[in-house]
């Protein structure tokens, strides 16, 4: 039995769930080349961030500040993971950190992963240190747990222990922590320790003046670029990096976006229309 | 007088980081790491607290009867769940895979469908706003359409174009904006910071 009242509820549930199956069948489909693209035409910034690894001396320490958080690092976890694989194809020892919780929690998940897939070795894990900016002012002088043991952390401790035993230092941003705090708090400390960033595009405002100033010597801070950068990183197969992004469906709800814009002022308008005019008859 | 001896001990302390920056001797850079490690300490413990003011509130919650009883619960349980799988004897920490999985089956997806909810939750509300304020809403939405026509992911020359046209609106109209923000925040605090340190705001005492 189908009341009016059930048929006015899945009449309202329509488009929502056309929506959803529209974007379910688009994420399976692989469009032609050429017909769509989501990466970036303009190359500078991945030439920028590749020729910044690309510049490391031979078995390079290089520091992977994973601070993402849960909301927007699936837009920049193909990007971050396509880094990773680029870092290790130049042979650099990489070593990871956090400085925010959730940070803690995506740097845990990227190891278990790199272990699982054994294409390459996990890089060495130098945990979480709690205090946020002031956790990243004392890893200035001191980043290496005491009881870590391993080549790396050899290595750090023999270069002084602290983040100015990296040659490089890749900040992986969020909302907490986000290069900036790196640019503010260990640019001045460090000031010849090459920083690249990796981003969500909410933080390109911000981050853009310090690569213009040479503060930052890479950042990759749009769906677009970090597409562009991933695409130009052969090295590995592709399915290590997990699910990408594609640009049907990313396609398919920005049309809808659209149609609903235009959908909502469309009826204002015509509501506005019928609404009769308020000056007096003469 | 509390409010001076505050003050007081932020000038300290705040000149104390400054003057470790500008000059290099070893005991002021001995008593700046001092001061940061406070902080640290310091943020650890606001940290604890936080969490620990929130089980309470919850519990008191639970206990009157006040409040969404499903959500308090959702959330102590939660909670109890991950210190449980990171504290246990023999659990690994954050790294442990008890925690993983709880990160990456539960947290990490919720995270993720609640972001997702924004695309909806959006242009709901502005169907709501056309309603209310059709002026701001409309002029709000013309710039949403713009960039998102910008952004679309077409190949081809018109991708190029549109691609041109979004770099354009990033790199000039928005950074505009937002430098400006920034820079606006930044002399607020500082001046704030400045009045607060020199005792200007002694009519608040």
């Amino acid at each position: 039995m189908t009341s009016p009242d059930n048929v006015a509820r899945l009449r309202r549930a329509a488009p929502a769930v056309l929506l959803l199956v529209v974007l379910v069948v688009a994420t399976m489909l692989r469009p032609g080349a050429g017909t769509l693209r989501l990466a970036s035409p303009d190359r500078s910034h991945v030439d920028q961030l590749r020729q910044a690894i690309g510049d490391l001396p031979s078995e390079a320490l290089v520091l992977i500040a994973c601070d993402g958080d849960l909301g927007t690092y699936p837009e920049i976890r193909a990007t971050t993971r396509a880094a990773i694989e680029d870092l290790g194809a130049h042979g650099a020892r990489l070593a990871i950190v956090s400085f925010t919780p959730e940070g803690r929690a995506i740097a845990a998940a990227e190891r278990d992963r790199i272990a699982r897939s054994g294409a390459a070795e996990p890089p060495a894990d130098l945990g979480f240190i709690a205090g946020a900016e002031a956790g990243l002012v004392r890893a200035v002088s001191s980043v290496v747990p005491a009881a870590a043991q391993g080549p790396t952390f050899d290595a750090i401790r023999q270069r002084g222990g602290g983040i100015g035993a990296f040659d490089m230092v890749l900040i992986v941003s969020g909302s907490d922590i986000s290069a900036r705090s790196w640019v503010e708090q260990v640019g001045p400390r460090l000031p010849d320790l090459a920083m690249i960033t990796i981003a969500p595009t909410f933080l390109d405002p911000e981050l853009e003046p310090y690569l213009r100033s040479g503060q930052l010597r890479g950042l990759l801070a749009t769906l677009r670029e970090g597409t562009a950068y991933a695409d130009a990183v052969t090295s590995g197969p592709a399915a290590d990096r997990g699910p990408g992004i594609a640009p049907l469906p990313m396609l398919v709800g920005m049309l809808a976006a659209l149609a609903a814009l235009a959908e909502a002022a469309s009826r204002r308008l015509a509501r506005r229309a019928r609404r009769p005019s308020r000056r007096p008859m003469s | 007088m509390r409010r001076t001896i505050l003050a007081g001990i932020v000038l300290v302390t705040g000149l104390v980081v400054l003057l470790d920056l500008l000059i290099v001797n070893p005991s002021l850079g001995d008593a700046a790491g001092a001061v940061n490690e406070l902080l640290v300490l310091l943020a650890a413990a606001a940290a604890v607290g936080g969490g620990a003011t929130l089980v309470a509130h919850h519990a008191r919650n639970l206990a009157a009867g006040d409040g969404d009883s499903i959500g308090s619960v959702v959330l102590l349980l939660g909670m109890a769940a991950v210190l449980v799988a990171g504290l246990r004897p023999g659990s690994s920490g954050s790294a442990d895979p008890a925690v993983l999985w709880l990160i990456a089956a539960l947290l990490a997806p919720i995270a993720a469908s609640l972001f997702a909810l924004l695309f909806i939750f959006v242009l709901g509300a502005i169907r709501r706003g056309f309603v209310l304020r059709v002026r701001e809403t409309s002029l709000m939405a013309a710039a949403a359409a713009v960039v998102i026509v910008l952004l679309l992911p077409l190949g081809g020359q018109a991708g190029d174009w549109l691609a041109a046209g979004a770099g354009w609106v990033r790199d000039v109209p928005l950074a505009g904006v937002f430098r400006g923000l920034l820079i606006g925040i930044g002399i607020l605090v500082a001046v704030g910071a400045a009045r607060s340190l020199l005792a200007l705001d002694r009519d608040d005492d």
